[in-house]
């Protein structure tokens, strides 16, 4: 689940119609530390961002930043999508943006610590190539600067 | 896609799935499928424990030597208590005797916010517009007055931000209001049953599928793309 044969008709065809980007093979960059010693980022795809900041609208394909040591509070999440359920994280952030999950696994030497910014775009969008040719390589690079080692790539 | 950017420059991913039909033909380098719903990518709310099972599983997928991989999460969460997929406002009559006042009844929803911020550590959900909730008995006029036909518009609107994605902010923050109200006096309270309570029984449920009428009988796509997203 969403298990496709569990959803309404309606939502379970528009999500097999999507036109999801089909690939053969996949770039693999192995990871050069043990978990203990990496530091993450969170790359999310549900359209959060910090209060105050422009909210994103339909088919935005910009990011926005989000400071690692932010409280929970000021993260809003201005996502367009009919196909999901706004009260999990209206009670709690962490089951979309696990900050305080993170934060407990660096406190506790699981991982090495966290990168000084997470980044979010929008998420369910159906034209893409602006996020393959330019959101997602402006983040990257940002990341590579930040001395990220590693992202937990998460959607709403 | 993003994955693919990131492991490009270098940057080892592990990317949460959803839908194991994309996550299969996108074929990023790490996924770890979960069994639960949208809105729910680790599993459930003030539950660390499932929180950290599923981040400890995604997390040890990046220690794997090659790629790409994609492993289930072990499907034994119960989440029966989560429906598949959220109430929309087409799918609820509303009740008999609905007051017709939302300016007078946001009033008294905002009283059960304020309790619910507090409780919260001031956590809301509310806020896109920017415009407090101590002044939104304005947005509630500005909405009724769109709903009404009238050619309106607020001064808290950004050039940046057109007319119909502004309503759809007030939208989503009047909506917030009253989903936080709600779960103040009804903590308990699944999603599914709030959604029931704001489209069936609430003058702001109402109000919101005017406004989404209005909105839905113009022919421009983006007033028509306004529209489904209001009433949801």
């Amino acid at each position: 689940m969403p298990r496709l044969d569990r959803l309404p008709r309606i939502l379970r065809s528009t999500l097999l119609t999507f036109p999801a980007q089909v690939n053969d093979t996949a770039p693999f960059a192995p990871l050069q530390m043990p978990l203990s010693a990496c530091r993450l980022a969170i790359v999310t795809t549900a359209g959060l961002h910090v209060r105050g900041d422009t909210p994103f609208i339909g088919g935005d394909p910009t990011f926005r930043i989000i400071p690692s040591n932010i409280s929970a509070a000021d993260v809003l999440q201005s996502h367009i999508s009919l196909g999901f359920d706004r009260t999990p994280i209206i009670r709690d952030l962490n089951v979309t943006f696990p900050i305080d999950r993170l934060r407990e696994l660096a406190s506790g030497g699981q991982i090495g610590g966290l990168a000084p910014n997470f980044y979010s775009i929008m998420g369910a969008m159906r034209k893409t190539s602006r996020i393959e040719k330019e959101t997602g390589p402006a983040i990257a690079e940002r990341l590579r600067n930040e001395r990220a080692d590693a992202a937990l790539i998460t959607p709403t | 896609m993003l994955a693919r950017s990131l492991e490009t420059a270098g940057i080892a991913t592990v990317v949460i799935s959803l839908v194991r039909e994309h996550t299969e033909k996108v074929k990023p380098p790490r996924a770890l499928w979960v069994p639960f719903p949208f809105g729910h990518a680790f599993g459930k709310p003030h539950d660390p424990q499932i929180q950290h099972r599923v981040l400890s599983t995604a997390l040890g997928l990046l220690t794997e030597p090659n790629g790409p991989v994609l492993q289930d999460f072990p499907d034994d969460v119960s989440t029966d208590h989560q429906p598949s997929a959220p109430v929309q406002a087409s799918a609820v009559a509303p009740i008999a005797n609905i007051p017709d006042d939302p300016a007078m009844e946001g009033t008294q929803m905002r009283l059960y916010h304020e309790q619910w911020r507090g409780r919260n550590g001031g956590r809301t959900a509310f806020g896109l517009t920017g415009i407090p909730a101590t002044r939104f008995r304005g947005v509630v006029r500005f909405l009724q007055q769109f709903a009404d036909g009238v050619d309106v518009d607020m001064p808290e609107r950004p050039p940046a931000v057109d007319l119909p994605n502004f309503i759809r902010l007030c939208a989503d923050d009047l909506k917030a209001m009253y989903y936080e109200a709600r779960l103040a006096m009804k903590p308990e309270m699944q999603g599914e049953d709030v959604a029931r309570w704001f489209w069936g029984e609430t003058a702001a449920g109402q109000l919101l599928r005017r406004v989404r009428d209005r909105l839905d009988a113009s022919e421009n796509p983006s007033w028509k793309a306004a529209a489904f997203a209001v009433a949801r």
